[in-house]
């Protein structure tokens, strides 16, 4: 890796502090009204209409369980991996949205915040996404290592 | 420009790992919502939203069509004199029909309202199946708006005149996709307080309840 600072332990744990609270606040700002949010999900006219409570009912607890999983450092890179994935999708729907004209509430954050998909929206997205997949990558492995294996635990380390 | 690989030289253990540890994640996620989705729906209205299982499937919103024995009448969709908010009340004929709040979405309504609406003409009620479905057999006093044609049609559905009343949709039950569909083009083109009734047409048939056959006179 060219931008090994990147990838130094602090780094990586920024990221995945700063990954976990903005899905945490994500997942929460979704729960507190369910119902607004599958209209919200409706807008987007992007699934089937019968699947759009059901992601309405998942999607905010997955993404509090990826905030707990990668603020705790449990299971973190699963939880980057999948909090990545949920970006890139969550991206693409707000390009699609953009691109098809539609002037919707984003519910990006539930009802919280009354952002309109956009431009800076994606801005945004693009952003976190970057984050993200610096909590990906996680770590740089050590020198005597082979390339490519991912970090030990901390507590694995120091034995 | 994002389409960099998820996991870059840092996973030796392959792609099923790193799809076996997110599935992980997801599930945990989706267990939860859907534990918490129960709680509320056994709590109070508002909270949680009805989700697909048994035969009720994907209704819209977590406001099941209150009812008002009472009489009151009450307009605010949270209030419910109801412990299970699915629960559609039965009422007797003489009973007040149940409320069908305005809340810029549609609500979800069982066969016992609906066959309130239906004898006190209360609601405009729409099929929204195909017009010779519709002819071989319908809801006594219901009009047929097949989805198909009025898709298209945004002047028809803003123009369509409920008589102030609320509307309720149905169509040939299953996931009912049609009258979802239609409920939120009714949304759209300005309409409020609308209903969709999900075991439609079947449900209706099975319950016994009358049925009339020919044309949209």
């Amino acid at each position: 890796m060219s931008a090994l600072w990147l990838r130094s332990a602090r780094v990586v744990r920024l990221c995945e502090i700063v990954t976990g609270v903005i899905f945490a606040w994500a997942g929460l700002s979704k729960i507190g009204d369910l119902a607004a949010f599958a209209v919200q999900i409706h807008n987007f006219r992007i699934m089937p209409v019968t699947l759009e409570n059901l992601a309405a009912i998942t999607l905010p607890w997955i993404e509090i369980v990826i905030a707990l999983s990668l603020i705790l450092g449990i299971r973190s890179r699963d939880a980057a991996r999948t909090a990545l994935a949920l970006l890139v999708v969550f991206t693409l729907a707000v390009v699609s949205a953009v691109a098809r004209g539609l002037d919707i509430e984003c519910g990006c954050f539930g009802t919280a915040d009354a952002s309109h998909v956009g431009w800076l929206k994606i801005a945004e997205n693009l952003g976190m996404i970057a984050v993200a997949f610096v909590a990906v990558l996680g770590p740089a492995p050590a020198a005597d290592r082979v390339p490519g294996v991912g970090r030990l635990e901390t507590g694995d380390a120091r034995t | 420009m994002h389409k960099s690989p998820i996991d870059a030289g840092s996973n030796p253990a392959g792609a099923g790992a790193v799809l076996r540890g997110m599935a992980l994640v997801c599930f945990a996620g989706s267990g939860l919502g859907f534990g918490y989705n129960a709680l509320g729906l056994e709590s109070r209205a508002g909270w949680g939203v009805p989700w697909i299982g048994h035969d009720r499937l994907a209704a819209l919103t977590t406001e099941a069509v209150v009812g008002s024995n009472d009489g009151s009448g009450s307009s605010d969709p949270h209030v419910t004199q109801n412990s299970d908010p699915l629960a559609i009340p039965s009422g007797g004929p003489g009973a007040e029909l149940p409320e069908i709040p305005a809340l810029g979405r549609p609500v979800q309504i069982e066969v016992a309202a609906v066959k309130q609406y239906v004898d006190a003409a209360g609601a405009l009620v729409i099929d929204a199946r195909e017009a010779h479905e519709y002819d071989a057999g319908h809801v006594p006093g219901a009009i047929n708006l097949p989805y198909d044609q009025v898709a298209t049609d945004r002047q028809r559905l803003e123009q369509l005149d409920t008589g102030g009343r609320p509307i309720v949709i149905y169509c040939g039950g299953g996931s009912c996709e049609l009258s979802l569909s239609l409920a939120w083009d009714l949304v759209y083109a300005g309409h409020d307080r609308i209903a969709v009734y999900m075991g439609g047409y079947p449900e209706w048939v099975d319950a016994g309840h009358p049925i009339v056959e020919g044309q949209t006179p």
